[in-house]
């Protein structure tokens, strides 16, 4: 599993941890505010990083290098 | 109700909502260009798909940057959900957030390392003039109502009737913000087909889908907002058939303009709010 990998699982499980603690609960409202606004992102975030599809060893090379980069 | 558990479900309300209004517009726009179109859906099942897409990162780009610039846009728009639905709170805050929306056109455009970006970053600065409609509205509107929060607003519409028919020129001021916004838009400048998909060409795959994420949130209070400020206390029917006109309405605008050239496209901006401020001054002191 690579760095990235196992950073999304973490960040997925801190953001799921956080947003379960302000409905369970109900700090101040400031805080509810701050972790919705930097929690639901990074979850919908690092569901995706853990849900994406990976290239295949040979192909990743290629795949980086996409005809649009030009240079 | 717990305001996390209100946050969440304006959030999930506002992507679902948001997603099929952008398919309802195109739909609209292929049924006036006489082409059937993709089912309404279609928007809300690419947005889910692309989180399951192969996905790499381009050797060009500024990988924390090009990353950390979508996380940056869904937090801007999650930011939204609270100042509008749920807290109804102030109409400088939405204003900050479009300027932010700028900065993340502009960002996300350089950031990819893709020359189709860079074009788009340059008019995202080029084109930050057109949000001065949004500003010339919070005016016009603070002059009437004595006030900038949302809640506020619908107090006073609630007393003195709709502001739709007491700020028209205002009303259409916003309304030419809200054709900007849409897609395929005659003044959408950074995603002009020559550019291929402007600031969003190199975030493809799964950044792609959570772009259109933070994107049918933002089209969905866009709609929220206008309605609001400009038809007051409105029910959950009211809004959704609210919604649906705009959308054909700009869906038809947006079937049968060409995209106009940069240059065009802010000053036309420009000029509308210009007109549309002065009228409206004039006809608060009237």
């Amino acid at each position: 599993m690579n760095k990235m990998k196992i950073a999304s699982y973490v960040v997925f499980i801190v953001s799921i941890l956080a947003i379960l603690y302000a409905l369970i609960f109900n700090p101040a409202d400031w805080i509810v505010y701050a972790i919705a606004i930097v929690c639901i992102p990074f979850l919908v975030l690092s569901f995706g990083l853990i849900s994406m599809s990976k290239p295949i060893k040979e192909e990743e090379e290629e795949r980086r290098e996409e005809p649009f980069t030009g240079y | 109700m717990n305001l996390m558990a209100q946050i969440l479900i304006n959030v999930i309300i506002a992507f679902l909502g948001g997603s099929l209004l952008l398919g309802f517009h195109r739909k609209v726009m292929a049924r006036v260009q006489l082409r059937p179109g993709p089912p309404i859906i279609q928007y809300l099942l690419h947005s889910l798909k692309f989180f399951f897409k192969e996905t790499t990162f381009p050797k060009t780009a500024s990988i924390p940057f090009y990353i950390g610039i979508t996380v940056i846009l869904a937090g801007i728009w999650v930011t939204g959900v609270i100042v509008g639905p749920v807290t109804k709170g102030s109409l400088m805050i939405l204003f900050g957030i479009y300027a932010i929306h700028k900065i993340v056109e502009h960002n996300a455009g350089s950031s990819s390392g893709s020359p189709y970006g860079k074009v788009s970053c340059v008019r995202a600065v080029f084109s930050a003039a057109g949000e001065l409609p949004l500003f010339a509205v919070i005016a016009v509107v603070f002059m009437l109502t004595g006030t900038m929060d949302i809640s506020g607003i619908i107090a006073y519409q609630a007393a003195n009737g709709p502001l739709v028919l007491q700020l028209p020129l205002a009303a259409i001021m916003f309304f030419t913000l809200i054709v900007t916004k849409s897609p395929y838009s005659p003044f959408a400048i950074t995603k002009g087909k020559e550019i291929i998909s402007g600031f969003e060409t190199e975030h493809f795959g799964m950044l792609r889908g959570y772009i259109m994420f933070s994107e049918s949130i933002a089209w969905y209070i866009l709609l929220w907002i206008f309605l609001t400020v400009f038809f007051g206390p409105i029910s959950v029917v009211g809004y959704l058939i609210g919604m649906i006109i705009i959308c054909i309405i700009t869906g038809f605008i947006n079937a049968t303009t060409p995209m106009l050239n940069p240059n065009h496209s802010v000053m036309a901006q420009i000029s509308i709010a210009v007109i549309c401020t002065v009228g409206s001054i004039i006809m608060i002191i009237i």
